[in-house]
């Protein structure tokens, strides 16, 4: 069936964030058609979310000096859109196959054909469950951005954001631009531990000014960042009221007997990213896994092109990296098609890029490894996984009986079966579950569709 | 390492969890029983299936073998827990007029055991269903079906064994590499672990007892993989309460299939919907039915074909989100009845496998069965027609 629903480009893009928007810039600039499908309803990704109307939710907002940048891609992906580049905003991709990737929209059941195709569906939070998480009031650090930044709202009054790794200061910029007062940022890493991110931000001139902005934004609230420390547990009555927190040793885990409490009415939680890698592993592209880069990411070569032919990957999903690592790499995927169309050889300059971003990334992660001892806040009866309601204790009694493995504690007790597909739950369930300090978690099993669509969109869906 | 045991399960699937479960129940907690599995417990088709608890009323003895085990779930939940379990009923659709001549059929085979089903017309079928469309015909409703989540149940009987003998042993992650021999009977289990010395095998691997089989030089058991796609909702989207099939259903599935299980490439497949409540407010719904090997991609021609039928009998289902498909292999014996007993050239060693779609039903009563003629007491059930011997050659 080939109707209007079915659509053709040269180049289909999955994520309109950094790296799917420089990939587009790129070929569309050089005269190539192509379709970006992302959920958001506006380009950005995660980190230059905005608001429907295209600005960034709060007048007062201040930008770290990277967002010029962003603002500049932006931009020029946007006037790419008045000619060669299609961006369908609220599009869910829900399957896909070496050149055609089929999405809902509006409701209806479509499908891009393409000749190459760009993955840049970037990363979700890392969850670690902890008493009270799930109380209204308790966020993600991702979930916070996409609040303030997306929707314009202001979360609260007084928040507290804990985590770990460099995602929580943009956390505090974004808390304060809204206008919320941040009485506390605590990092779970000790300093000493972060100190080995040092040489790679020192050396990297971007990322220098990056961080003493945002350091002069903290102290310019008389924000502390309090290393070493995090959030024990959150209570209130129907919603967040305060958050006890204690100090943690070199793993993470937590010192009993340091506990304060502290007043708040929302917590921003960002303990780092994972790679969002179900629809390579569905296309079929093989994938390595490493916990400084967030666990399993896609393998691909020196020029961004995956082993199977015609999928190019780019951004979060070959390992966090950053926004940086991710308009590069998006560049150098464009620029490897290019060539691939019969044009001119890739500029060395522009795979450069790309490969000192990503070895300034993997070398300023590393300082930030997940930390397994944070496992041990979660008590027996916390929930780990929020869409079937099972327990820590659930979760490590099907370990237990039916394995170790990620499927023998799906099978065993549910967890990760609900709409989440254990995106939430997933990344620390299994070394919880099972005690392992490495965190590794198996691959998972990815299944049509990639994201919840409806009965109606699959039995529809264009051929 | 090496070790002694009075019985070893091989797999860890709804089957031979029953079977370790009743096994514990009738022998003496002196009883050391090993069930090991080479992944997880119940992380293969009984993981990968629909949990209908079916009374099939086609004739006496599958009357009789159905129903003690439906029977025999209800009281296993009110022992154990632990696992979702819904009394539902189940409602038998008709559409066509073929359909409809099959209900009488269908109502006199349950009256002939002595049991009752309701013939409904198509205002009643809505007033048990209000979430099916307003043009189905009639239908025919059992209230004796229920509904159980296999994975919990598997693990709930596991735990209930180990509870009532603590020399019941559970190994995931554990497979049979090989069996050793003693004569004509069995002196050995070589797991990718150890070795296990003892002289009763229960042979519960599902589509991989054939494998288990070769491992005693024997004639190929008779079980192939047929395979059928399932696709699930999100939470508290479910239309329905009860568990509703089509009334084609039976002919479809009940009957030995027509095609050769060892061509794989010759069978386009067949469908006929089959809907299920889950507790959590879910909707789970197949069911498809084809042989190609052990093939798990989801046949997207095949799922389709389910949800446009899922689609007329329940209009609500289409906005429903679909979180997941997949495809399980259901365990078909040629001639599409269940393997319960002894394998007589080889003293020691039992099947309890072949169940196709009834796996899940039939699963109290295998174990029971099994463990009944291994203690040597009279089973509860004739066992006659379900003997392996029909397949030694
Ligand atoms: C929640 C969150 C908050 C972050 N905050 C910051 C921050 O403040 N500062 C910072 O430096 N870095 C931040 N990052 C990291 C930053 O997102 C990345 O470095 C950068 O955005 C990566 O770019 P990308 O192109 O790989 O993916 P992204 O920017 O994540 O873009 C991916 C896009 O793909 C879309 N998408 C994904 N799957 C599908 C699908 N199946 N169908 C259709 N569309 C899909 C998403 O909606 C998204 O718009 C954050 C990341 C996350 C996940
Ligand atoms: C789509 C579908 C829908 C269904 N719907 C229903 C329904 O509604 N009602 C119903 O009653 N039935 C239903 N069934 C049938 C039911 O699921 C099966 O009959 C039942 O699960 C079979 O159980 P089993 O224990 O024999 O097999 P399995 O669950 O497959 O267990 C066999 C085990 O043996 C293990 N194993 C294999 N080789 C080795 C080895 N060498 N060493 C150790 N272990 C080994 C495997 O890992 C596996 O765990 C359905 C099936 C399917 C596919």
């Amino acid at each position: 069936m080939s109707d209007d629903r079915t659509i053709e480009a040269d180049v289909g893009v999955v994520g309109a964030g950094p790296g799917g928007m420089a990939a587009a810039t790129k070929l569309a600039a050089a005269g190539l058609r192509v379709v970006v499908l992302d959920e958001g309803q506006r380009a950005g990704g995660q980190i230059y979310r905005q608001l429907p109307n295209g600005t960034n939710g709060h007048g007062l907002m201040a930008e770290p000096p990277s967002h010029d940048q962003g603002h500049e891609l932006i931009k020029s992906f946007e006037k790419q859109t008045e000619r060669n580049v299609e961006l369908i905003h609220g599009a869910t991709v829900w399957d896909a196959q070496p050149g055609r990737l089929w999405f809902e929209h509006e409701g209806a059941s479509r499908l891009l054909r393409c000749r190459h195709m760009v993955l840049a569906p970037g990363a979700y939070d890392r969850c670690i469950p902890f008493p009270g998480w799930t109380l209204p009031g308790v966020m993600t650090a991702g979930a916070l951005q996409v609040m303030i930044r997306g929707f314009g709202v202001v979360p609260g009054k007084r928040a507290l954001v804990v985590g770990s790794g460099p995602l929580l200061l943009p956390t505090v910029t974004s808390l304060l631009g809204a206008g919320v007062e941040v009485v506390a940022a605590l990092e779970a890493s000790s300093r000493w531990q972060a100190l080995r991110a040092l040489p790679a931000v020192a050396l990297h001139a971007a990322r220098r000014r990056e961080a003493f902005w945002y350091l002069k934004q903290l102290s310019r609230a008389r924000v502390k960042l309090q290393w070493g420390w995090t959030v024990f547990a959150c209570e209130g009555d129907g919603r967040v009221q305060r958050a006890i927190i204690g100090k943690v040793d070199r793993s993470g885990r937590p010192r009993r007997g340091t506990e304060r409490t502290i007043e708040c009415d929302v917590v921003g939680a960002g303990f780092g990213l994972v790679p969002s890698i179900e629809i390579g592993l569905r296309l079929g592209v093989a994938s390595q896994f490493a916990a400084t880069r967030g666990g399993h990411y896609l393998v691909v070569d020196a020029e961004q092109r995956t082993a199977v032919a015609t999928v190019f990957a780019v951004g979060e999903i070959c390992g966090i990296g950053g926004a940086e690592v991710a308009s590069a790499e998006g560049e150098l995927a464009a620029a490897s098609i290019l060539r691939e169309e019969g044009g001119a050889a890739i500029d060395p300059a522009v795979v450069a890029r790309a490969r000192s971003e990503r070895r300034a990334a993997d070398s300023m992660l590393r300082a930030f490894a997940p930390l397994p001892g944070l496992h041990e806040l979660a008590r027996p009866d916390t929930i780990v996984c929020r869409c079937e309601d099972i327990t820590k204790l659930a979760a490590g009694q099907a370990a237990a009986l039916h394995g170790e493995s990620m499927r023998a504690i799906k099978v065993g007790c549910r967890a990760g079966m609900g709409p989440c597909q254990a995106r939430i739950c997933g990344p620390s369930l299994q070394a919880m579950a099972t005690d392992n300090t490495a965190c590794t978690m198996d691959l998972p099993v990815v299944q049509v569709p990639l994201k919840p669509v409806s009965s109606e969109t699959i039995l529809t869906a264009p051929e | 390492m090496s070790e002694t045991a009075d019985i070893v399960v091989i797999g860890g699937g709804i089957i031979g969890s029953s079977v370790a479960y009743y096994l514990a129940k009738l022998l003496g907690i002196s009883t050391r029983i090993v069930i090991c599995d080479r992944g997880p417990i119940a992380g293969a088709t009984s993981a990968s299936c629909m949990g209908h608890l079916m009374v099939t009323p086609d004739n006496a003895q599958e009357y009789a073998l159905t129903k003690t085990s439906v029977d025999l779930w209800r009281g296993l939940h009110e022992d154990l827990g632990g696992f979702d379990y819904n009394p539902t009923g189940a409602l038998y659709l008709a559409e066509t007029d073929e359909d409809q001549e099959m209900i009488p059929v269908l109502h006199k085979q349950f009256a002939d055991n002595g049991d009752q089903a309701d013939v409904l017309d198509q205002k009643q079928v809505r007033e048990i269903e209000p979430g099916l469309a307003d043009d189905i015909p009639g239908a025919l409703f059992y209230s004796g079906d229920g509904v159980v989540l296999p994975m919990l149940a598997a693990g709930a009987m596991l735990r209930g064994a180990q509870a009532r003998n603590p020399n019941v042993i559970v190994r995931a992650n554990c497979a049979v590499k090989g069996i050793e021999r003693d004569g004509d009977g069995i002196s050995a289990v070589v797991t990718e672990h150890s070795v296990i010395a003892t002289k009763t095998v229960v042979n519960a691997c599902g589509i991989w007892t054939p494998d288990i089989g070769d491992m005693l030089g024997q004639s190929r058991i008779p079980i192939y993989p047929r395979a059928g796609n399932l696709a699930i909702t999100g939470h508290h989207v479910s239309p329905i309460r009860t568990q509703l099939l089509e009334i084609s259903y039976l002919r479809f599935a009940h009957a030995t299939s027509g095609v050769d299980p060892t061509k794989t490439d010759a069978d386009s497949g067949g469908h006929a919907v089959n809907m299920q409540p889950q507790t959590n407010g879910g909707c789970l719904i197949g069911s498809t039915r084809q042989f190609r090997g052990r093939n798990k991609e989801v046949n997207r021609d095949l799922l389709r074909r389910s949800l446009q039928r899922a689609q007329r009998y329940v209009p609500g289902i289409a906005q429903a989100p679909i979180v997941r498909t997949w495809v399980g292999l259901r365990p078909y014996s040629i001639d599409n009845h269940p393997l319960i007993g002894p394998w007589d050239p080889v003293p020691g060693f039992w099947i309890a496998a072949g169940h196709e779609g009834l796996g899940i039903s039939m699963a109290p009563v295998t174990g029971l069965l099994i463990a009944q003629q291994i203690a040597g007491m009279t089973p509860s059930v004739n066992v006659a027609p379900y003997l392996p011997a029909r397949f030694v050659s």
